[in-house]
């Protein structure tokens, strides 16, 4: 092919008519993409075409591991589940009174007159890869649109918030982990309820606190947790411990960067919360003032 | 396996540098015709391997990428922009990544595959890596500029580009892997030379 016939002769569209046509095409589609959203139809049928080709290819990883553990000799395994029981029993008190605290709660919540806490559904969740991207981190779950995961969703493990589900296929769907850069999620600090908003760090695999005030009262190695404020993470789940503090005199605002809780294990199962991913409404007009405060709307 | 391997006499090379045919491996001996099937196949274990589950091992190029870049510059009228076109948009739903990032990216760097395909086959395969490794960095650098423009790339996104080295790295192997069905067995046979 490489003595072929030499230009003169009919090689078709030349190569930079086509690198023009294909590019422009790229471009096309990535502006749309980013910008409109409309392409999700192509998408989800290119991943459903490409989905038994994903998991025949996860296959092999998946036969090591259960290799390995197959090997695993009966007594790491017996100690294991000793210590399992260990931590079964001592968590047995704070679960009976967790029971307890939570119709308190309720109790107490009715006789207020506040909206009952809703308990999200939890659906269990595989992590099956990551993606390389190297320029966003995100995990791929085996769940999708047909087991009732819907995009907004929040994803945690045992350890704390991991992120938010993003993009959802039939089959499997796309988790956003929190330390990711355009991720932002309401929260407020343990010790004295300081109300602040968690954005992924500008360092690699951190959060940060931004817009609080330069002497707001952090200090490293308090705990963060979601504050429940924007309806869909649930109030009280761990987001991170604050690394580090930096006052600087200059600036109006502290720095404050905080280690994510969760999301450290990233080939594990995690639990995907299925809150109705309702919208605060948004605030009432003056003129139409409605006197019912914290209503949430139902529509979307 | 042996018996697959190219051997050049000292005569030979010589008579091949006087008369000005390339000194790059693949033209020390002519080639057998490559079978188209073979061609896909080997595209298809490119993203194959890249569909592995890698998660973010540090290091591991890009294999479909180098799959593309070997059989632009070695069969361009087989495999052009097009098929490194679908093949991005596989890519990119496999990734997550935005549609038709990597799609931009393969385009460019199949363009640059058979825009330097005629110069690159002159070269002896260690110095064909040198050719190699810009276009895989091209191809890098192009998806991290639609990143960068769109607004979602974290701030270490430079570290991947050392995966195109990597890839460079491995050019040896894949020509040697890639081009073996088309090399002919050694005949021994004295009334036919080649």
């Amino acid at each position: 092919m490489e003595y072929g016939p030499p230009p003169l002769f009919n090689q078709g569209v030349s190569a930079r008519a086509r690198l023009a046509f294909f590019s422009f095409l790229a471009v096309l589609l990535i502006v749309i993409d980013a910008r409109v959203n409309a392409l999700d139809t192509i998408r989800i049928g290119v991943g459903v075409m490409l989905y038994p080709l994903q998991r025949a290819l996860l296959w092999p990883r998946d036969a090591l591991v259960s290799t390995a553990r197959y090997l695993n000799t009966v007594g790491s395994l017996t100690r294991e589940n000793e210590r399992l029981r260990e931590g079964a029993a001592e968590q047995a008190a704070q679960v009976l009174q967790d029971q307890q605290l939570r119709q308190e709660n309720n109790r107490l919540r009715q006789l207020q007159g506040l909206r009952e806490r809703t308990k999200a559904k939890t659906l269990t969740v595989q992590v099956l890869y990551e993606p390389r991207d190297r320029f966003t981190h995100k995990l791929v779950i085996d769940r999708g649109s047909s087991d009732g995961v819907v995009a907004g969703n929040p994803v945690i493990d045992e350890q704390g918030v991991v992120g938010q589900v993003t993009r959802v296929f039939p089959m499997v769907s796309e988790v956003t982990v929190l330390t990711e850069r355009d991720q932002s999620i309401p929260a407020e600090v343990v010790r004295n309820g300081l109300r602040c908003v968690a954005f992924g760090g500008s360092e690699p695999g951190t959060l940060e606190l931004r817009f609080l005030a330069a002497n707001a009262d952090v200090s490293s190695g308090d705990t963060i947790v979601t504050s429940g404020l924007d309806g869909l993470y649930p109030p009280g789940l761990p987001v991170g411990t604050i690394a580090r503090v930096e006052r600087d005199v200059k600036d109006q605002f502290a720095r404050v960067i905080v280690t994510p809780a969760g999301g450290v294990n990233t080939n594990g199962v995690l639990a995907v919360l299925q809150v109705t991913a309702a919208p605060l409404a948004a605030p009432p007009r003056e003129d139409t003032r409605d006197d019912r405060p914290g209503r949430r709307s139902s529509h979307r | 396996m042996k018996l697959w391997r190219p051997r050049r006499a000292d005569g030979e090379t010589a008579a091949a540098a006087s008369t000005g045919v390339p000194r790059g491996q693949p033209h020390s001996q002519v080639l057998r015709p490559v079978s188209p099937v073979f061609i896909w196949i080997t595209l298809a274990a490119g993203l194959a391997l890249d569909l592995l589950p890698w998660g973010r091992t540090p290091l591991v190029p890009d294999f479909l990428a180098l799959g593309l870049v070997f059989w632009n510059v070695h069969q361009p009228r087989r495999v052009g922009m097009g098929a490194a076109f679908l093949f991005g948009l596989l890519m990119d739903v496999h990734d997550g990544a935005l549609f038709g990032e990597h799609a931009l990216a393969y385009t460019l760097l199949s363009y640059g595959a058979i825009a330097l395909h005629r110069r690159i086959l002159w070269f002896p395969v260690i110095s064909q890596s040198l050719y190699v490794l810009p276009l895989l960095l091209v191809a890098q650098l192009a998806s991290a500029a639609v990143r960068l423009w769109v607004g979602g790339a974290s701030s270490n996104w430079w570290v991947g580009l050392v995966e195109s080295g990597v890839g460079a790295l491995l050019w040896p192997l894949v020509n040697w892997v890639l081009l073996a069905p088309q090399r002919r067995p050694i005949s021994r046979d004295q009334t036919r030379p080649l």
